[in-house]
């Protein structure tokens, strides 16, 4: 469509049946577009589908889509900056934005949603312990001066790492495996569903947490030499078994909080007690023992594509080789799909009204490639659209 | 950085070829297959039975007396007036080793009683001992305004009751208890020291300082039968100042003395125990305790533990068997994969 029809196409009585019909193509080519309309067209989209737009431009004159869209990505380079300083995020070429949806964009949703669940199951699970504590009050001192120190290093480096280094699977696989980008487009991630799930989680464990210590130490002598204990103890010991659950892949924490509460001597009669020790062993192991079941469990009865990829990562098998089979039986990857492509002549159907993606997805077509050898205006002109196709 | 100096053209901006910076530094992430978790659980439903049936074993191993004290006198004002010693008869069989008095609904964690202290002052500094920190308030001045040594409620509530325990064999015995070392190392020696002395006794360094008001002695006074046991040093009051975490707890009074008769620790048989019920427990609505107790590298006697590892143990086992089935059926084919 151009400019001219356009400005028809988007008046108040037409607008809907334009986007019924502009949903219902694979692709809407609109030339000779004014910038209002570009974000016109966004804005439409945006109000009238359930789903998240992308404008991508490199001119002044895509200014206005890119700040309309929910992600705007501008190009920097031979129309000037302007489009990059308004843009969400800026690349160099066109053909970087697929490494920026699919690389990039999913491991940044992947660690943003590890970042805040995270986040909120630390702090359930620390605040309820103190609600707990408030049973006990002076126990709660124990955590305001351990907390100081200690929640900012222990509790902050895990999400620090991870949002830094995080990588579900590695970068040729998700450019390998289009679909994988399918999980933070159905927000599989991040839904109410996982976030209240992992409040219950949170919940539960600091239940234990609280009371396996508290119950330990009931009897006053924990010390092989008869000698008693008191409220720091009982305080420290809660406190550890919170920590060790929050990074407990920072062993540091079991030394370094004992060894930063109140009193010097704390460290020593702390990891002089058994209690301790076994307490360390038993209250992890029961806190996890759920999540550890029902994740091997998922994985074994019904395997997710992600988790079929990194399976295969880690034995250090190339994906690329073996032919992945989503939950329906087809093939998912691109030379399955171009073999039985060669030898059957599918009818292609007619009237997809409504289908804006097809069933099988099967990889993206970036062909447009700058710089390159054969500039795009020749691949254009090569074409000779008076032709018949032949019927594949 | 090691970067090399800017070229000139379309790749001059190019960030670092590096592992870091291309985000591929090495890292592992733990998979929970079936094939990884369903031996690791087996192990560690073994693991916890095995620490389970041995710290059950080392438990009951311990053995523990509890003795309830009753007063057996009529009311509160005759209490107070008159320190009756009271006795009870109980039979112990075989060796105990740690004396305990035990109080029940005795808050020592109610935040504002715990606050309640001057440890500056426990530490032996002069100016701390004559001017206490405003924490111990009320128990920071006497009337005529000569500061309380040692301040604060907790110090003004020590426990001070006193028991002897005798054993009712051919000839009746006192069992003699050790009433030193049953505090901390680190309190005995750091936390607690006296206010230093310059070539005075310790009743004149404790000059211009009062007693707390429910105390019979002044501090310096506690135990006369062992003159470096006097002062902030005295045992029995660290060990009180080390405040209980819970309502219902217990505190060591003494470990018994291998000597004589006891050198294997005391013999079955009838014993008494003799209390100057000084303590008054009826005020709240407590209850007090005498616990004999032996101990293990574990300490006292606590089932929690042991249970709590055999519990996990059968839980552990029955989850991984439900793993195994589920694996057995659904898993094992690995339709999802062709190679």
């Amino acid at each position: 469509m151009d400019g001219q029809t356009l400005k028809y196409a988007l008046s108040f009585e037409l607008r809907q049946a334009f986007l019924d019909l502009a949903l219902s193509c694979k692709a809407v080519i609109c030339c000779r577009v004014s910038p209002l309309q570009k974000s016109e067209i966004v804005d439409m989209v945006k109000k009238h589908v359930k789903a998240i737009t992308l404008a991508i431009g490199d001119g002044a004159n895509d200014v206005g889509m890119i700040q309309t869209a929910h992600v705007g990505v501008g190009i920097s380079g031979n129309e000037g900056m302007q489009a990059t300083n308004s843009s969400d995020y800026s690349i160099a070429q066109f053909s970087y934005l697929e490494k920026l949806l699919l690389v990039h964009g999913a491991w940044s949703y992947n660690r943003v949603t590890k970042c805040i669940l995270y986040c909120f199951y630390k702090n359930v699970v620390l605040y309820i312990i103190e609600q707990n504590m408030l049973r006990f009050p002076q126990l709660y001192r124990i955590t305001q001066n351990a907390e100081g120190f200690n929640t900012k290093i222990f509790t902050a480096l895990p999400p620090f790492t991870l949002g830094i280094f995080d990588r579900p699977c590695s970068q040729q696989n998700m450019l390998r495996f289009p679909q994988l980008y399918r999980i933070t487009q159905n927000a599989e991630g991040f839904n109410t569903k996982v976030f209240w799930g992992h409040c219950i989680n949170a919940l539960i464990h600091s239940i234990i947490l609280f009371w396996f210590p508290l119950k330990m130490l009931e009897h006053d002598s924990p010390f092989s030499d008869g000698h008693g204990n008191d409220y720091l103890f009982v305080g420290n010991m809660v406190y550890t078994a919170g920590m060790v659950m929050q990074c407990w892949y920072f062993w540091l924490g079991l030394i370094l909080v004992p060894a930063t509460c109140l009193l010097r001597d704390f460290a020593g009669m702390v990891m002089q007690c058994w209690y301790f020790w076994l307490g360390l062993i038993l209250v992890p192991a029961t806190c996890l023992l759920r999540d550890f079941v029902w994740n091997a469990g998922r994985r074994t009865v019904r395997k997710t594509l992600l988790e079929e990829v990194q399976e295969l990562e880690a034995r250090a098998v190339d994906p690329g080789a073996a032919v992945l089979r989503d939950a329906s039986g087809r093939s998912l990857n691109e030379r399955a799909h171009l073999l039985t492509r060669v030898f059957r002549k599918t009818p292609s159907s007619v009237g997809r009204s409504n289908s804006v993606q097809q069933t099988v997805t099967h990889g993206y077509a970036f062909s447009q490639e700058e710089h390159g050898v054969v500039s795009q205006t020749q691949v254009v002109r090569s074409y000779d659209t008076t032709r018949q196709r032949p019927s594949v | 950085m090691g970067k090399e100096p800017a070229k000139s053209g379309p790749l001059a901006r190019r960030p670092d070829n590096s592992a870091f910076m291309q985000q591929r530094l090495p890292a592992w992430s733990p998979m929970l297959t079936a094939s990884t978790v369903l031996p690791f659980m087996y192990c560690m439903a073994a693991l916890c039975l095995f620490l389970g049936v041995s710290l059950l074993v080392t438990v009951q191993g311990t053995q523990e007396m509890k003795v309830l004290v009753i007063i057996l006198f009529g009311d509160v004002a005759i209490l107070t007036a008159v320190r009756l010693p009271c006795s009870a008869s109980v039979f112990l069989p075989g060796v105990m080793l740690f004396f305990y008095y035990g109080l029940q609904n005795f808050h020592q964690n109610l935040r504002k009683y715990m606050d309640s202290r001057d440890d500056a002052q426990m530490v032996g500094r002069t100016d701390s001992l004559k001017n206490p920190s405003t924490y111990c308030e009320p128990y920071i001045r006497d009337e005529k305004g000569l500061p309380i040594a040692p301040c604060g409620a907790v110090a003004n509530s020590m426990f001070n009751d006193s028991f002897i325990l005798q054993y009712l064999g051919s000839p009746t015995e006192t069992v003699s208890l050790y009433r030193k070392g049953i505090a901390w190392y680190t309190d005995e020696n750091v936390k607690f020291r006296n206010p230093p002395l310059n070539n005075q006794t310790l009743d004149q360094a404790f000059e211009g300082t009062i007693k707390p008001p429910y105390w019979k002695n002044p501090v310096y006074k506690l135990d006369p039968s062992d003159p470096n046991n006097n002062g902030f040093i005295n045992e029995d009051l660290i060990v009180w100042m080390r405040e209980a975490a819970f309502p219902n707890f217990k505190k060591l009074y003494g470990i018994l003395k291998r000597t004589g008769r006891f050198a294997d620790g005391l013999p079955a048989g009838n014993y008494n125990v003799i209390v100057s019920y000084n303590f008054p427990a009826q005020h709240f609505r407590g209850r007090k305790l005498v616990v004999l107790s032996t101990v293990t590298w574990l300490g006292g006697q606590n089932h929690f533990l042991p249970i709590a590892y055999l519990v996990t143990s059968g839980l552990v086992f029955l989850l991984a068997a439900a793993l195994t089935t589920i694996w057995w059926k659904f898993g094992r084919n690995a339709k999802n994969l062709e190679e």
